[in-house]
């Protein structure tokens, strides 16, 4: 074994202390996603007390209008208030562009791999919302789908800072290969970590915790499946040279979900919707 | 999953209630059977979709409504934010203990499991395509048509299973919703609506017909309107809605033809079911639908083509999984030529809303139509010391005699419990006993079965002298 080979295990080591021990840096929920999220579970509020929480936020206001202008949530009109935006597009889809927007690559410090860390982010993104219209053509829940698939792989980026982190106060520097091979190993545990520290419903975290192995989850298999399945979509429709239709259809994933050629067809027929869905949000 | 052969003996579409009884009394018959079933879990919409999951939810609707009818043991409340998945957290666990036992039932009579699609090349030709896209023709003898169903979705309402729920997607919301629309006045309809409204949900049934559950006695569905709205749910009969749509903001509105406009945060859609049959290409086999777009039977169960028998929902009424059973059974036996005596008419029916409904035979206002006057008498679960004790007050039995006041010609029952109770009538009904056993027969004391001898001492005290 070299040396290079030595002090990546030692790094290793290091993180995987931090992950057991439960003192991996998770950022915190920011503040106005978190708030947007309990108005949109909340029966008793209403357009106007989103429209000023989203307004708290300037460059999140900013965000919802282009994203409530865009072609694909209003095609015929053109909005002027946040509050307009707020009762055109409904309080779940605004707490969605909220949680998106507020939630995204610029959480994370990760010099030297914000573009990848860009990807892994609109990879998310355009999971959650593949992941919705899985969920919605098997019936299923389309909300736990949406907020599962945007957090499934929260833990790319979060543990990747904490690799950097770990190397730069140690003095070590890493190979792209060795940060990848520690992101690979441990992403999925950190994510786990996320979405219990961010205190997401049950079913969100369940799928997420599942979402490795949803061949052998007790709870949320289904849930965890809809995003596996939406995942798959996303990489087809973000990646085609690495996942072409074909073999899309022919994911055994999709068996799991009992979804028939016809029905990826149906599901896939979306393409152009997400597409404009995920420009928006993206913007 | 089975290996497919080229042939079975029989082959049965559909895994739900009809499916599994036809499958097994075929393989006990010593025949080569396979079931297919086009879902990869087992069991129809009847224990994936509808009676399974809606009763486990039940169960806790049940003990939320009386912990909130003892205030005095626990001051209760569901918090706004209650997540669907508490609500029916034993689910899980019901349903695998069930799949457990079926696919025990299945692999011990050696009865071929076929994950797929049907449909029809000819009347001795069945198509199986895979999940993955793979065909296979199987060559049958007998064919059994178990194939279920599924719920209608009306043009003028855009299920999208986020805001605008059907009965199979209605336990998928992730929060109980503060309100919630009800569409629809039937068994489904009715069960859900007084399930929510006990959950602490503002629950607003909406129906064409003047009263839900039309089909029961205007007493039945008085005992059942009354507790519903006593729970705070609204009913609103003679209503034609016109238009719903999901408002952008938070709400689903429904807009009736006379004007009145309901809002609530979510709306369940349950109008009705259709028969599971596209996709089968009954025309290749020489079928066609009937007019209300089922399959058509002869008193065997046996279809237009004499190798294709059907049962269950793909025939139409009652639809209740007890009924299903029972035809999938005897058309296995039809169809293989296996005596069986006639299937009794005597179905019971149960109504799992809150309180519950059952009843047996006729209604009081059929048996009035065949037989003029007859004979009612009724029983208050008030009058029953098993009522008072358990709180279960609201609920009454009904016994209906021809008008010697000797026949038992029919029982109702609303009120929790009626779904067992009603079963004591049912055999006596079966057995053709006077009404005046349910008086010279001692029952336990207390228990709801003492509203038997309530009614019966009624009917007796009417009788002609």
């Amino acid at each position: 074994m070299n040396s290079a080979e030595n002090t990546a295990l030692s790094l290793e080591d290091s993180l995987k202390q931090l992950i057991n021990r439960g003192e991996i840096e998770v950022p915190m929920l920011p503040e106005v996603a978190n708030r947007a999220l309990l108005l949109a579970q909340n029966p008793e509020s209403d357009a106007t007390e989103m429209a000023d929480l989203i307004q708290s936020d300037q460059s999140l206001a900013g965000h919802v209008m282009r994203i409530a202008n865009s072609v694909a949530y209003t095609p015929l009109s053109n909005l002027v208030s946040l509050q307009q935006g707020v009762a055109r597009l409904g309080m779940t889809i605004i707490s969605e562009i909220a949680l998106a927007a507020a939630i995204g690559a610029k959480m994370f410090n990760t010099l030297g791999y914000e573009d990848y860390v860009s990807g892994i982010w609109q990879h998310a993104l355009a999971t959650s919302l593949w992941s919705k219209e899985v969920a919605r053509h098997c019936r299923s829940n389309v909300e736990v789908a949406f907020l599962a698939g945007l957090l499934h792989s929260i833990g790319r980026p979060a543990v990747l800072q904490t690799i950097l982190d770990l190397a730069n106060n140690k003095n070590i520097s890493l190979t792209s290969e060795q940060v990848h091979q520690l992101e690979n190993s441990y992403w999925h545990q950190v994510s786990q970590a996320v979405v219990n520290k961010w205190q997401m419903p049950a079913l969100v975290v369940d799928a997420v915790c599942a979402y490795t192995d949803y061949n052998s989850a007790l709870t949320a298999g289904a849930q965890a499946t809809h995003i596996v399945v939406g995942s798959r979509f996303a990489t087809q429709m973000l990646t085609p040279e690495k996942l072409d239709k074909e073999t899309l259809f022919a994911l055994p994933v999709l068996a799991k979900l009992n979804l028939y050629q016809d029905d990826v067809e149906k599901i896939f027929e979306q393409t152009e919707i997400v597409k404009a869905r995920l420009a928006g949000l993206s913007s | 999953m089975s290996t497919i052969k080229a042939s079975y003996d029989v082959l049965v579409i559909g895994s739900g209630p009809a499916g599994q009884k036809a499958a097994v009394q075929a393989a006990k018959a010593g025949q080569v059977v396979a079931i297919v079933e086009r879902d990869s879990l087992f069991g129809g919409a009847c224990v994936h979709r509808g009676t399974i999951p809606s009763k486990t939810l039940r169960e806790n609707a049940l003990r939320v409504k009386y912990m909130r009818q003892n205030a005095a043991l626990a001051d209760f409340e569901l918090s706004e934010a209650t997540e669907m998945v508490t609500l029916i957290d034993r689910l899980g666990d019901v349903l695998k203990s069930h799949d457990r036992y079926m696919r025990k039932q299945i692999d011990r009579n050696a009865i071929d499991r076929i994950h797929g699609r049907a449909s029809f090349v000819d009347n001795n030709t069945i198509k199986i395509t895979q999940v993955d896209g793979k065909t296979v023709d199987i060559n049958v003898k007998k064919v059994i048509i178990a194939a279920g169903s599924y719920p209608r979705k009306p043009d003028n309402i855009a299920i999208d299973h986020e805001h605008i729920f059907d009965s199979d997607s209605i336990l998928s919301m992730l929060y109980l919703p503060s309100s919630l629309t009800v569409l629809g006045g039937g068994v489904i309809a009715s069960e859900y609506a007084s399930i929510f409204q006990a959950l602490g949900v503002k629950v607003t049934m909406i129906d064409r017909y003047p009263t839900p559950l039309g089909f029961l006695d205007s007493d039945m569905t008085d005992t059942f309107v009354n507790a519903f709205k006593a729970m705070g749910g609204t009913w609103m009969g003679n209503q034609h809605v016109e238009k719903v749509y999901w408002d952008g903001v938070s709400e689903v509105v429904t807009e009736c033809a006379d004007g009145i406009v309901v809002r609530s945060q979510k709306l369940l859609c349950a109008a009705g079911r259709l028969a599971n049959v596209d996709g089968l290409h009954l025309e290749n086999a020489g079928l066609a639908l009937n007019e209300k777009g089922l399959i058509s039977v002869d008193e065997n169960l046996c279809t237009e083509v004499d190798n294709i028998y059907a049962a269950g929902d793909v025939i139409g009424p009652p639809s209740l999984a007890s009924a299903s059973m029972e035809q999938g059974r005897r058309a296995a036996c039809n169809a293989l030529g296996i005596e069986i005596g006639s299937m009794s008419q005597l179905i019971p029916a149960g109504i799992y809303s809150i309180p519950e409904l059952s009843s047996v035979g006729l209604t009081e206002k059929q048996a009035g139509e065949q037989y003029g006057d007859i004979i009612v008498g009724t029983a208050k679960f008030a009058e029953v010391a098993r009522g008072q004790i358990s709180g279960n007050t609201e609920g009454m039995l009904k016994i209906v005699a021809d008008p010697q006041g000797k026949k038992i010609l029919g029982v109702m029952l609303a009120g929790e419990g009626s779904t067992e109770v009603v079963h004591i009538g049912q055999m006596a009904m079966l057995c053709d006993a006077d009404v005046d056993i349910f008086v010279e027969s001692t029952f336990n004391f207390p228990t709801l079965a003492e509203a038997y001898r309530i009614a019966a001492l009624e009917i007796l005290a009417k009788r002609p002298q």
